[in-house]
């Protein structure tokens, strides 16, 4: 009895001390879970913004189609290397149902001259500090760009991409989707 | 069952952190400010390698709203084309940029900066912009008062403080390194005498079970096994790691260190076969007890059995563990104390997950070379203990000391007997190494005698150069007291001055003169001063008075007086400095009008 007693401290403590390093390690990691994601995605729909011509939008707008949600800027070069991709794609795909947002957190100015430049074929919205502060709470926590989010047409959250989309992953995320 | 869910997840969580490791931005980008004067901010960033910020994005804002922030005066960056926007300015390493501001209300205790700051890692992601504040008060226009409050979070504190301890700088070497060394320091380990009898103890605990063990399980089994090792010395590593911080203070103190190394010195001869360093009989024989009573086989039995294998690990590895635990105590980091620990743990269990994997075919051949891999402990441990103390010591003592390790060293490797004629090619090799510490200890003893002053090159005082026999051309006028120091300081009226305090003993004073003052920006600056230096390496009752006019302990110490003669309030440099941060002060006091 004796020796359980000693084993379930030694454990506890070992645990615990592992814990901390652990913990140490998870929060260098990149994504890591903050809230309950379906719970921050209806926010996430819910939330206001406006356009690049100064209209008010909601993601929720797009519900019932298989939604690609796009947070990025034009400063962010890893950003724009995936944006002819998704234009291409939108142009394929959005027949059958697909709609790519793009939610630039940047000046309006600037969104519109590199919509413009790219010709860019799916709406653009922009973010500010509460947009931010969502994108963290789904479970980009170090708020890193360029991020993306694919929901069905349920709205259910099917992925979250860190980091450039290469065509061949986003075929694959889609196809069932669609 | 449960416990091994715990540890799946354990275990994943260290594989996420292993892929593209993506840093948090506070550390990705490390912020700090201080106030240099009553109107200028210095702000720092140590951006992390790999990872860069844009020129043109930064934002400062002051709070309250009567301290009003001027244009920030930034480096130039380096230049690249960026196809849409054409060309861009990045900084990666460390920046330093200077905030002017002015202050409508002086009586204000404290302003508080915010810095928006946008960059991007190389891996190809940026980050949002991210937001960094800092307080900084104007009550005590020292540096160190500022408080950074970028990271919040139990670990915070670790390693972004401005230490300047040896030993933190050691560290700051990369936390990856560290993990390394200790992983390559438990492998070492494993090769002692002590690791290798667990061997069979593990194959029997594997096997324990009754029933046929397959390759996979046996693996497995070696793992919890190992992990339950690991696992209590991360507790041991993380321990140290508090009981330093807690120590800080003391750890700065000669005495104290001379106790380090005194202790350092008997683990090493516990190594040489002196004595044995064990724990009590009678406890060892509890635990064993305890262990026994855990049946093998259990995926919980072999846990709990690492957990108490590394309470009861006797003879060899108790005296380099004990001074891997007093390094860490020395460093105070927390974290880094529990992972080195860890890793040096997993280290030690490289030869035991191989013995489960093969299900205890594999082993290696027990022989006198384990004594030596524990004398080569014994070597490492006396290292350490020279290098604690040397900032207190004679740079000839030290040269004296690191002669006879080395030199005593090679003649156990053999260096002078000859190799007979069918020599083993490991006993070659090690007659190579015994010549190279030999040499290299011959080159300190001749050093110490012939008064080498710097502990890198120990051979530069038999240089023959024309200005006589110092180490190398120092642009500075040296002065011997503070009356001196005032009749150079009012003969340089209309030119800045800057002091340096320096000593033969002080190892930052020696990294400034190599690293820092060499350096051409550096040079080009010190061209329009009067460089002024004070030599207090004898630290004679002069020497003290001068210091104590200051307010400071002791070298490394900068400081410097404007055109009128006045010091400079607040622009002081004090440890080593990096030759871009010291051109940026050089910048500031070339700059500064009363």
């Amino acid at each position: 009895m004796r020796a359980r007693t000693l084993a379930v401290f030694t454990v506890v403590a070992g645990l615990s001390g592992a814990g901390g390093v652990l913990y140490h390690l998870g929060s260098r990691g990149s994504a890591g879970p903050g809230g309950d994601p379906a719970e921050v995605l209806e926010r996430i729909l819910a939330a206001p913004h406006t356009d690049v011509k100064g209209e008010a939008r909601r993601l929720g707008d797009w519900r019932g189609r298989v939604l690609i949600v796009n947070y990025w800027a034009t400063w962010c070069a890893p950003c724009r290397e995936e944006i002819p991709v998704f234009v291409r794609m939108q142009e394929r795909y959005g027949g059958r149902g697909l709609q790519f947002v793009g939610i630039a957190i940047d000046q309006p100015e600037q969104v519109a001259e590199f919509a413009r430049e790219f010709r860019i074929n799916y709406p653009l919205l922009l973010g500010g500090v509460e947009t931010i502060e969502l994108v963290r709470q789904v479970g980009n926590r170090a708020g890193v760009l360029p991020y993306t989010l694919v929901i069905d047409r349920k709205g259910k959250l099917v992925s979250r991409e860190t980091g450039g989309l290469k065509e061949a992953r986003l075929e694959r995320l889609i196809q069932p989707l669609l | 069952m449960r416990l091994i869910l715990v540890l799946l997840l354990a275990i994943s969580g260290l594989a996420r952190a292993a892929e593209p490791d993506l840093l948090e931005p506070d550390r990705a980008f490390r912020f700090a400010a201080r106030l240099t004067d009553a109107r200028s901010i210095e702000i720092n960033y140590q951006i992390a390698p790999g990872y860069y910020l844009y020129r043109d994005k930064f934002q400062f804002t002051l709070a309250p709203a009567g301290a009003k922030p001027g244009a920030p005066r930034l480096p130039s960056g380096r230049k690249h084309r960026d196809e849409f926007f054409g060309e861009v300015e990045t900084y990666r390493g460390s920046l330093s940029i200077v905030l002017p501001f002015e202050l409508a209300d002086a009586s204000v205790p404290a302003i508080h900066l915010t810095a928006v700051s946008q960059g991007c890692a190389d891996i190809g992601v940026c980050y949002v912009p991210h937001e960094q504040r800092a307080e900084l008060r104007l009550a005590s226009l020292t540096p160190g008062a500022t408080r950074s409050g970028a990271a919040p979070g139990l670990f915070s504190g670790a390693g972004s403080a401005a230490d300047d301890t040896l030993v933190t700088r050691v560290f700051e070497g990369g936390f990856w390194l560290v993990i390394a060394s200790f992983f390559g320091f438990g492998l070492l380990l494993s090769f002692t005498p002590c690791v290798l009898p667990m061997v069979p103890i593990l194959s029997s605990v594997i096997v324990g079970a009754g029933q046929p063990v397959t390759k996979s399980r046996g693996f497995l089994l070696a793992i919890v096994y190992v992990l339950g090792m690991a696992i209590t010395y991360a507790v041991a590593g993380v321990a140290a790691g508090l009981s330093g911080a807690m120590l800080s203070v003391a750890l700065q103190n000669p005495w104290v260190l001379g106790a380090f190394a005194m202790v350092f010195v008997a683990l090493a001869l516990a190594m040489f076969g002196f004595y044995d360093l064990q724990l009590p009989v009678a406890l060892q024989n509890r635990l064993a007890d305890a262990s026994n009573r855990f049946h093998g086989g259990h995926t919980v039995g072999v846990f709990v059995m690492g957990v108490l294998s590394a309470l009861i690990l006797g003879p060899c590895v108790a005296a380099p563990l004990a001074g891997a635990l007093l390094y860490i105590g020395q460093s105070r980091d927390v974290v880094m104390g529990g992972s080195a620990l860890f890793a040096m743990a997993l280290g030690m269990g490289v030869p035991l997950l191989a013995v489960g994997a093969s299900a205890g075919a594999l082993m290696p051949k027990a022989g006198p070379w384990m004594e030596t891999v524990k004398r080569g402990f014994g070597t490492l441990l006396l290292g350490m203990a020279i290098y604690v103390v040397s900032p207190y010591l004679p740079v000839s003592v030290q040269m004296f000391l690191w002669a006879a390790l080395l030199i005593v060293t090679a003649i156990y490797l053999r260096a002078i007997d000859p190799l007979p004629a069918a020599a083993h090619g490991f006993q070659k090799f090690s007659k190579g190494l015994g010549i190279i510490a030999l040499l290299a200890g011959l080159a300190y003893l001749v050093g110490a005698f012939s008064g080498g002053r710097d502990i890198l090159q120990p051979l530069s005082g038999l240089r023959v150069t024309e200005s006589g026999s110092t180490t190398f051309e120092t642009p500075f006028e040296r002065i011997k007291n503070g009356a001196e120091l005032d009749r150079r300081v009012q003969a340089a009226a209309g030119r800045t001055v800057m002091l340096d305090f320096y000593a033969d003993w002080c190892v930052s004073c020696k990294e400034m003169e190599r690293y820092t003052f060499s350096d051409e920006r550096v040079r080009a600056r010190f061209r329009e001063m009067v460089l002024l230096q004070a030599d207090v390496t004898a630290n004679n009752a002069e020497d003290a008075a001068l210091l104590r006019r200051f307010r400071l302990f002791g070298p490394p110490g900068i400081v410097f007086f404007d055109r009128t003669g006045r010091e400079i309030p607040g622009l002081r440099v004090i440890g080593f400095q990096p030759a871009d941060r010291f051109v940026a002060v050089l910048d500031q006091a070339l700059a500064f009008r009363q």
